[in-house]
């Protein structure tokens, strides 16, 4: 940092100014950042989903934010990774997740409710295409929850 | 310095916010657009010295965070991480100039108002903000880039060197130059 004696207490202070201070450019600039974050997106793969009607999709990175939300929602869990893979028709074939334990957490219980959320939500997003339960995989590790409710 | 509790700004922690964006959070991605985008504008505007050109490179960078978050380790935090991305389009806007425009010294010093005999303390500080401003435009990218990180942003030197893409021992050579400079330049507000 600046030593006053060094650089001159203008200098000190100038800096200690622009460090506090905020552009109008930014604060212009922001909410047009924001809505284009919102609609911002990342190639990914779409994913068939079946009701009454017929077919229709979903993207993966859809349904892992949407899995990654029923996951943060058990006490003690955290999803740390989420992989869909596809079959030929767009079918989900599978779903690999990572989930962060906090630690003194029964291991196995949380797994049990990480992997049922998931596919929960799954069926909820896929419907009658739905890959059954066996078709998650869940891996948990010990790990720094934080406690973000 | 960012918040790094939830209290601070309402929202959790960096860790958690890129955990949530790297799995298709737009909400946790907007969070760490507005906790750090002042900052990285404070520091793209003042390289550039280009408002139109400040903004191309805060939505080029934010996009190429959102891109690339997936693949972001965490071997750095956060804050240098996003300053790396947008140095990166600081130094792509930079390279398309054909010469990058130079303040000399004598249109930087008459940039630099004379402290006024009775201002009030608001005006002083602007005052006092804009002189460093126009001081800082008689630096070179490198110098002027190493000293806003350290000093402003308040980057260790091994965090600057990584967004320069140099040694800490560099960005000693370039803060000392700067520093010179910038306090010689600021001098009569003493």
């Amino acid at each position: 940092m600046n030593d006053p004696s060094d650089t001159g207490d203008a200098l000190a202070r100038a800096t200690d100014l622009l460090r506090g201070h905020t552009d109008t450019g930014w604060t212009r600039l922001q909410p047009g950042l924001l809505e284009r974050a919102r609609g911002a997106f990342r190639t990914s793969e779409p994913v068939r989903g079946r009701h009454a009607h017929g077919d229709y999709f979903v993207r993966t990175d859809v349904l892992t934010d949407q899995i990654r939300r029923a996951v943060d929602a058990i006490p003690g869990a955290a999803a740390a990774s989420i992989t869909c893979t596809t079959g030929d028709r767009d079918e989900l074939t599978g779903v690999t997740m990572q989930i962060s334990a906090g630690y003194g957490r029964q291991l196995s219980t949380l797994a049990a409710q990480a992997h049922a959320a998931a596919h929960a939500t799954i069926v909820e997003l896929l419907g009658d295409l739905a890959p059954g339960v066996d078709a998650v995989r869940t891996h948990v590790h010990i790990d720094d929850v934080v406690d973000e409710r | 310095m960012p918040p790094t509790t939830e209290a601070a700004d309402g929202h959790p922690p960096d860790p958690v916010l890129v955990r949530r964006a790297r799995l298709g959070d737009k909400q946790a991605f907007a969070a760490i657009v507005t906790r750090h985008g002042a900052a990285l504008y404070r520091y793209a505007s003042r390289v550039l010295d280009d408002r139109s050109a400040t903004e191309d490179v805060l939505q080029d960078a934010f996009l190429d965070a959102w891109r690339g978050l997936p693949s972001f380790r965490g071997d750095s935090s956060l804050r240098t991480w996003l300053f790396t991305l947008v140095r990166h389009r600081v130094s792509r806007q930079l390279g398309r100039r054909s010469a990058v425009p130079q303040t000399g010294f004598d249109d930087a010093a008459a940039d630099i108002a004379d402290p006024a005999p009775d201002p009030a303390q608001l005006s002083l500080g602007r005052d006092l903000r804009e002189a460093l401003d126009s001081a800082l435009r008689l630096l070179p990218d490198r110098q002027r880039s190493a000293w806003l990180l350290r000093e402003v942003e308040q980057l260790s030197y091994a965090e600057v060197g990584l967004v320069l893409g140099v040694s800490p021992t560099v960005v000693r050579g370039l803060l000392e130059r700067a520093r010179v400079t910038l306090a010689t330049t600021l001098k009569e507000w003493r």
